[in-house]
């Protein structure tokens, strides 16, 4: 049992799924996006996990699986109509960090001041990792469409105006 | 082609943006979609600066007319059907009407389907309600937890999704009502812990306290401010902080109380 392709994998993987399931159903989507949301929920789990047997460590892990299923969400969200931040929302919320949070607050009460600022330390740690993956994903995005913008249009996007006063004077 | 009188167009475009941001969009996105139903009406010139509490917004043809309005949005929850909902009715009307420049959209259609997009719930409250319940249990299931764990976690994610509901009834502040609802995650939790035998409350605590962190806000947070917007971002992260600091008090006060009172 070397390696992390096993049933407990997948287990956690449908965990993560129907988890996210009844997130977006408590967000009020409906549809086949909550499907895909679900699944993109379940991949950033199942990648945390294998990508922590191999390299051993919390914070790459993290920063590797989120950065994956930020680009499934930018890909997938353009697919069904959805806004990629609506995706975004949903699908990170396995990795948020609230088991650390509780954890912290445990050892605080329970006097262990070092285990405390430990957990503490992981909360900061793994929301800003998370935050920095997607902010790499969303301004790559960004770039790519200001690329893609000035690549397709002489003018400027807005300007509909023009056409609408050249249709009028036909 | 007659133009859209400058004042219901600058209502409507208003509606577009409160509703959004009422159900707690990106101001990035609220600006944008604002800007193009403007574009759509024929006001091409139209400026529009929305913060997480208000919207400022000018719309003007870029000639001789122009109107500027403010609207403070007041409650805000978050509701990511409806910013789906209004953004598809808007990419949707802007490739039907817009780019072709066939004509203008119907004002009152537009009006019409945002009163309905406002106005309908996807699913019943008890059904959402039942969802927060299998949130909470599946999370209790991911982080380790037996089968009789997920049974106690879904009865408290359904016990807190109803009360952070009737919460919601009274307008708290976010803050307040995440205090609240993590206070009221380890009453529950302690509470099933002295009738159920055999349960690790850990697990059935982290399940209930995933229903409340302040995904969403993080999310905005680094999306306004990759996008430009520093003033919105630095508000939703402090938002984003502000909430976790509420649930970490919350399930500490409850935890104190719980062992003052001589619980276990």
């Amino acid at each position: 049992m070397n390696h992390p392709f096993n049933y407990l994998t997948l287990m956690q993987f449908c965990w993560s799924c129907c988890s996210i399931i009844g997130f977006s159903i408590r967000m009020n989507l409906r549809g086949i996006k909550v499907l895909f949301i679900a699944l993109g929920a379940g991949l950033n789990w199942g990648t945390y996990l294998v990508i922590l047997h191999y390299s051993k460590s919390l914070l790459l892990s993290v920063f590797l699986s989120t950065l994956l299923v930020c680009i499934y969400c930018e890909i997938v969200a353009r697919m069904v109509h959805t806004p990629v931040s609506v995706f975004v929302t949903c699908v990170i919320i396995p990795l948020v960090p609230g088991s650390s949070l509780f954890y912290a607050m445990r050892s605080f009460l329970e006097g262990d001041r070092v285990q405390a600022s430990h957990h503490i330390a992981y909360v900061f740690l793994i929301g800003v990792t998370i935050a920095m993956a997607i902010a790499v994903v969303s301004s790559f995005t960004l770039l790519g469409k200001r690329i893609a913008r000035s690549a397709a249009a002489a003018g400027d996007q807005f300007d509909v105006a023009d056409l609408m006063d050249k249709d009028n004077k036909k | 082609m007659s133009k859209i009188e400058i004042k219901e167009a600058s209502d409507v475009i208003l509606e577009v943006g409160r509703i959004l941001l009422a159900s707690g969009s990106t101001t990035n996105r609220v600006e944008t979609m604002m800007l193009k139903v403007a574009n759509c009406f024929g006001y091409p010139k139209t400026h529009a600066f929305v913060t997480p509490t208000g919207i400022f917004l000018t719309v003007s043809d870029g000639k001789s007319e122009h109107r500027t309005q403010i609207y403070r949005v007041e409650s805000r929850q978050m509701n990511l059907g409806k910013i789906t909902a209004v953004s598809s009715l808007i990419d949707a009307m802007v490739k039907a009407h817009c780019d072709t420049s066939q004509g203008k959209m119907s004002i009152s259609k537009l009006k019409a389907e945002l009163y309905r997009v406002d106005h309908t719930r996807n699913w019943p409250t008890w059904v959402q309600i039942f969802a927060g319940g299998a949130t909470s249990g599946f999370f209790c299931l991911l982080y380790g937890g037996s089968w009789l764990e997920f049974a106690v976690a879904y009865a408290v994610g359904v016990l807190v999704s109803l009360s952070v509901y009737l919460l919601g009834k009274l307008r708290l502040t976010l803050y307040l009502a995440n205090l609240v609802g993590a206070m009221l995650i380890v009453l529950f939790t302690k509470m099933f812990d002295v009738w159920v035998p055999y349960i690790k409350i850990d697990n059935i605590i982290i399940g209930g306290i995933m229903l409340l962190v302040p995904g969403l806000a993080m999310v905005n947070a680094i999306r306004d401010t990759m996008s430009g917007d520093l003033v919105s971002g630095m508000a939703k992260a402090v938002e984003a902080i502000f909430n976790a600091v509420a649930i970490a008090t919350g399930t500490g006060v409850m935890f104190k109380i719980w062992t003052l009172l001589g619980g276990a």
